[in-house]
């Protein structure tokens, strides 16, 4: 009994976790190459290591939300502005302002009306797999893609969890207004193959020939076709919505001076050219003084549409897409 | 030295006649415990010391109650008194102090600390001692401390979280309030029939499908001659069949999809294991019994998705078979096909081993006797073999089931338009953020793969799921008729070629450029494997066997009580293994989630949640084996060192261990290769440093890291291969020694 009583002391003490040092937990959500490109650079930089899991931007509001009372990250990276606009209005995100403040871009500050830091922009485009769409014609606008001919061959990210996707429903909604904007939606839904949770993975899915269609990012097919995979990136004629992807500190973060540091350094030039170079990841950087890749989506170039970030961002509005998306739309059997 | 209680002559203490209560050690480490070591945490980290934290400085009522119920136990248990009394005081002194302690921790919902976690585990022990030396309960110390700790295990960490899910369906913002599980349920996403956007009428059909099955099955009836009544039952029970089969065909949602894709994968699952195990036992060709070794270890070895994410490749829209030999584009595995498909191809062989148990404990004997007596072949399998299988086979069946339900890599890789419970969990709790409809989904899943249970022991009559075992027995085996043989020869022929198609179109894969359009050679992924996915790749196999051996050390303990000692509370320790053997993956990682995210249980995001997660997955496995070991041990054995006054604990480890070494090595090896490839009950719980293997790996094929995943796949997949071949043969192989020489 007394072995037994010494084993039991020792099982539970086998059990227990290392207490942590001071590290950040990052919640990334854009590109996996360029989150795994961030930890490395950023510890070389300031010798503070760095722990990261990339999470869908939606997904990772959700996991913020869920862990307000216990925060287990930091700070999260990337993804589409919106829900980092939400975190920032439900208070389970900090506004942080940088020493580099002044040297971002002041449309992209403007536009969002300075509630959250601006770390990219990226819009939203059509990357298609000419080749898997055969014979048929190429689509050129939003409208074509409710064709039937195009059935099964479109995929685009889950709206309830890829904050791509619901870019691309506020997108509709703004150019075609309410009524025609959800028709337009319901009409693409009868086309699509698969909703990936994934923003960037309907481009894949389109390189590989499993459908024809991608909705996603622009800069996202820029990377896959970069990768070798036989796309064209384009623009649909009535205009696209763009994001402008953010970087948010999390409120009561367990490593807060390790995240202020990850956050100063982030919105440097140097950090910030990493996404082309190694991180596959082409959206136009928030610092006027990042050199931008070569590869990166010209928006001088682009049908731009005047998108309503106060508006769209706004978590009621946003609950109330989503909710009708899924209650509407996604139900339809198709 | 006896001295015979007159109080109490019903009853006879264990251990009579001790001059001190062997609690006296536990009752000192827990006065040491509560004194030195601090009772709660500030926040994750363990091994902080917090002054503000000691269980004094906290200065709460309750826990000087602790305090003197450690205090009392260990004075007590010094003292000469009446060993059963003694026993009775202990009982009574010990349960305050635990009592005490565990009610503070509810009450103040402070996390609690590495004290509180020794203090009250030294108390749990006085408890055990003292049930014991009282002889409440039939034991010696060991036994009762075990089944009080295994108890207080099931409690905690299976049915508590669980009860945290129901509690989340029902109760929300802190009332009760059944809006969120009537909103689930009646939502499109769960279940709807009338579509008014499709060309069919979909409950006219329904209808006419009820109709159909009740004429029909009535009209059999009728012919069978039955009796008014009888025929009217059936003709009731045929319509409502019938109505199921409408609604499944043309019902929408995750609740008739997931019953479609179980009413197609259970029952092709079952037959496809019988059929195997079949030629397996009873082959003339030899080499096929090998073959079926290999096929048998390859679900356990691969991650449950990897398969799926393999047949996009061969079926899908530019399938190598698909596009490359049959130029179609089409879409159909994107769906309730492909996603059963896929399931068939995981479960077969899980069913196949349940049935290789039940074909080889046939008794030869009773078919020699029915063929001696003119039967042939195909009488004695319809008349002996058949009946003799069933329970067998309902064993299998349910067990696909329950895998069918559960499984949430498969579809969320080939769900295509169609959603499924599991996934929908899933999704619920990580994208829409929703727990309560997480849970709602939890407890439809949970209904309906406890039902099944339900249902099957009301058809078999009861026995024990733990205490179910194959004994193999000899005699000479009748062959199966030789049409059969061929045409299950020919099943499996196609099913291997099938099968070596997929995983060697995984490694293609992992080398080539661009898996499915450049097929240039590479080994960039297997670098990209090592700088991401290495790190991870350790971190995971530590987790596994940190995991493994609490689950083999407590799946091996409740074997031995279940099958070896009667006791108050059993038939609640066998409930609760068979609960976290049935309890759908992610329905149990959410249940963590739920238990283990704030209060005392402060568990989340860290290593422990995600060992306990696994160990508690894992330990049926090891009931399982362990049982099966004990069966073939003969009881004498251990009564007689019984008799010779070794004590339990002495018995279990000079007399059964060494017998079942080999059982107990297999059942660990098996533990960790289950934890390394486990995905839905773990994929709530990594966090930042606590990432693992297979949800990284589901993360990549998420994000369309293919060939990367094709080479993490590759890696696990030869990796556990080689654990099970090699390591699992060279422990057999010395532990085979090391048998021989003790014995």
């Amino acid at each position: 009994m007394k072995r037994l009583t010494l084993v039991l002391v020792a099982a539970a003490a086998l059990f227990l976790s290392h207490a942590q040092a001071q590290r950040v937990n990052l919640l990334c959500s854009p590109d996996l190459a360029w989150c795994e490109a961030l930890g490395p650079a950023f510890t070389e930089a300031t010798g503070i290591p760095l722990e990261f899991i990339r999470v869908s931007s939606q997904d990772a509001l959700a996991r913020i939300r869920a862990e307000s009372a216990n925060p287990v990250f930091d700070v999260w990276f990337g993804g589409t502005g919106d829900p980092h606009l939400i975190a920032m209005r439900d208070g389970v995100a900090e506004m942080y302002i940088p020493s580099t403040w002044d040297d971002i871009i002041p449309e992209l500050k403007s536009v969002i009306n300075e509630e959250y830091i601006p770390l990219y922009a990226g819009a939203i485009g059509f990357v298609i797999n000419e080749e898997a769409l055969g014979d048929l014609p190429l689509p050129r606008s939003w409208r074509d893609l409710t064709d039937p001919m195009y059935r099964g061959l479109i995929a685009m990210p889950d709206p309830t969890s890829s904050g791509t996707a619901y870019t691309t429903l506020a997108t509709l909604l703004q150019v075609f207004g309410e009524e025609d904007g959800w028709e337009l939606v319901e009409g693409i839904h009868m086309n699509v193959a698969q909703y990936t949770s994934s923003g960037s993975a309907p481009g894949q899915l389109a390189g590989r020939g499993e459908v024809a269609i991608a909705i996603q990012f622009m800069h996202d097919g820029v990377k896959f076709a970069a990768q070798g995979f036989p796309l064209t990136v384009f623009a649909p004629e009535e205009g696209v919505g763009y994001e402008i992807g953010g970087i948010s500190l999390i409120a009561n973060a367990p490593n807060r001076d390790a995240a202020i540091a990850f956050i100063e350094w982030a919105l440097t030039p140097e950090a910030q050219a990493i996404a082309g170079e190694l991180g596959d990841s082409y959206q136009i950087q928030s610092n006027m003084n990042t050199v931008q890749h070569p590869l990166a989506p010209n928006f001088d170039e682009i049908n731009l549409i005047e998108y309503d970030f106060d508006r769209w961002g706004d978590p009621a509005v946003r609950d109330q897409v989503l909710t009708r998306w899924l209650n509407d739309v996604f139900a339809i059997p198709r | 030295m006896a001295v015979t209680t007159p109080t109490t002559p019903s009853r006879t203490g264990n251990g009579m006649g001790l001059r001190f209560s062997g609690a006296w050690l536990p009752a000192l480490v827990a006065i040491v415990t509560y004194l030195t070591l601090p009772f709660g945490r500030p926040g994750r980290p363990f091994l902080t010391i917090e002054p503000d934290l000691y269980a004094l400085a906290l200065g709460a009522p309750l826990l000087w109650i602790v305090l003197l119920g450690a205090v009392a136990s260990f004075v007590v248990s010094l003292l000469r008194l009446n060993t059963a009394v003694r026993g009775d005081v202990l009982i009574a002194t010990g349960t305050v102090g635990l009592g005490a302690g565990v009610l503070w921790f509810i009450l103040s919902a402070t996390p609690f600390g590495i004290g509180a976690l020794l203090t009250l585990a030294a108390l749990a022990l006085v408890l055990g001692h003292a049930l014991s030396e009282s002889g409440r309960i039939q034991g010696d110390a060991f036994i009762a401390t075990s089944i009080l700790v295994v108890s207080l295990f099931v409690i905690l960490f299976i049915i508590y979280p669980l009860f945290t899910v129901l509690r989340a369906a029902v109760i929300i913002d802190g009332s009760f309030d059944l809006s969120q599980l009537r909103r689930t349920l009646t939502h499109p996403l769960f279940f709807f029939l009338d579509n008014p956007r499709s060309q069919i009428d979909e409950i006219g059909l329904t209808l006419r499908w009820g109709m159909v099955v009740a004429v029909l099955t009535g009209a059999w009836a009728v012919f069978r001659r039955r009796s008014v009544p009888v025929v009217a039952l059936r003709l009731v029970l045929g319509g409502i069949a019938g109505l199921i089969i409408g609604v499944l065909l043309y019902g929408r949602g995750a609740l008739p999809t997931s019953l479609l894709t179980v009413a197609i994968v259970a029952p092709t699952c079952t037959l496809l294991g019988l059929a195997f195990a079949l030629l397996g036992q009873r082959a003339r060709f030899k080499p096929i019994r090998r073959s079926l070794d290999v096929i048998s270890v390859l679900p356990i070895i691969t991650p449950p998705f990897i398969l799926a994410f393999a047949m996009i490749f061969l079926l899908g829209r530019r399938g190598i078979v698909t596009h490359g030999l049959f130029d179609m584009s089409t879409n159909w595995i994107y769906g309730i096909p492909g996603v059963a498909i896929a399931q068939i191809l995981a479960f077969t062989p899980i069913a196949y081993l349940l049935l290789r148990g039940s074909i080889s404990s046939l008794n030869p004997a009773l078919e020699e006797a029915a063929q001696t007596l003119g039967a042939g072949p195909w009488t004695t399998m319809r008349t002996i073999t058949w009946p003799l299988v069933r329970p067998g086979l309902a064993a299998a069946f349910l067990l696909s089931m329950i895998e069918s339900l559960a499984d949430f890599g498969n579809p969320i890789i080939l769900g295509g338009d169609r959603n499924y419970l599991a996934t929908e969990v899933y999704l619920s709790l990580t994208g829409r953020f929703n727990p309560n409809e997480a849970a709602a989904y939890g407890v439809v899943l949970l209904a309906l793969v406890l039902g099944a249970f339900f249902i099957q022991r009301l058809w078999l009559g009861g026995g024990s799921f733990v205490t179910v075992t194959g004994k193999p027995s000899s005699g000479a085996l009748a062959p199966i008729p030789r049409v059969l043989e061929i045409g299950l020869t020919l099943v499996l022929f196609v099913w291997t070629v099938f099968v070596a198609a997929l995983y060697i179109s995984i490694v293609v894969g992992s080398f080539a450029q661009l898996w499915g359009v450049n097929y240039t050679f590479t080994t960039r992924h297997y670098e990209d494997f090592m700088r991401a996915g290495w790190p991870v790749f350790l971190y995971t196999a530590r987790v596994a066997a940190i995991s493994a051996v609490p689950a083999m050390l407590l799946g091996f303990l409740v074997a031995y009580l279940v099958s070896r000692h009667r006791f108050f509370g059993r038939r609640f320790v066998e409930f609760g293994s068979l609960l976290s053997f049935a309890t759908p993956g992610t329905v149990m990682g959410v249940a963590y989630i739920f238990a283990f995210n704030t209060g005392p249980w402060l568990l989340t995001a860290s290593a422990t949640i995600i060992i306990l997660a696994l160990v508690f997955r894992n330990m049926p496995v090891a009931i399982r084996a362990a049982v099966a070991g004990l069966a073939q041990i003969d009881p004498s054995l251990e009564e007689a060192s019984t008799m010779l006054r070794a004590r339990s604990l002495t018995t279990l480890r000079r007399v059964l261990f060494p017998l079942l070494v080999n059982t107990l090595v297999t059942g660990l090896i098996f533990a960790f290769v289950s934890a390394m490839t486990a995905v839905s009950q773990v994929i709530f719980l990594v966090s930042p440093g606590n990432q693992l293997a297979t949800v990284l790996l589901l993360g990549w094929v998420e994000q369309g890291q293919l060939g990367r995943a094709a080479a993490m796949g590759t890696i696990l997949i030869v990796s556990m291969l080689f654990t099970i071949l090699v390591v699992l043969g060279l422990a057999q192989r010395i532990s085979a020694r090391v048998v021989r020489v003790e014995g």
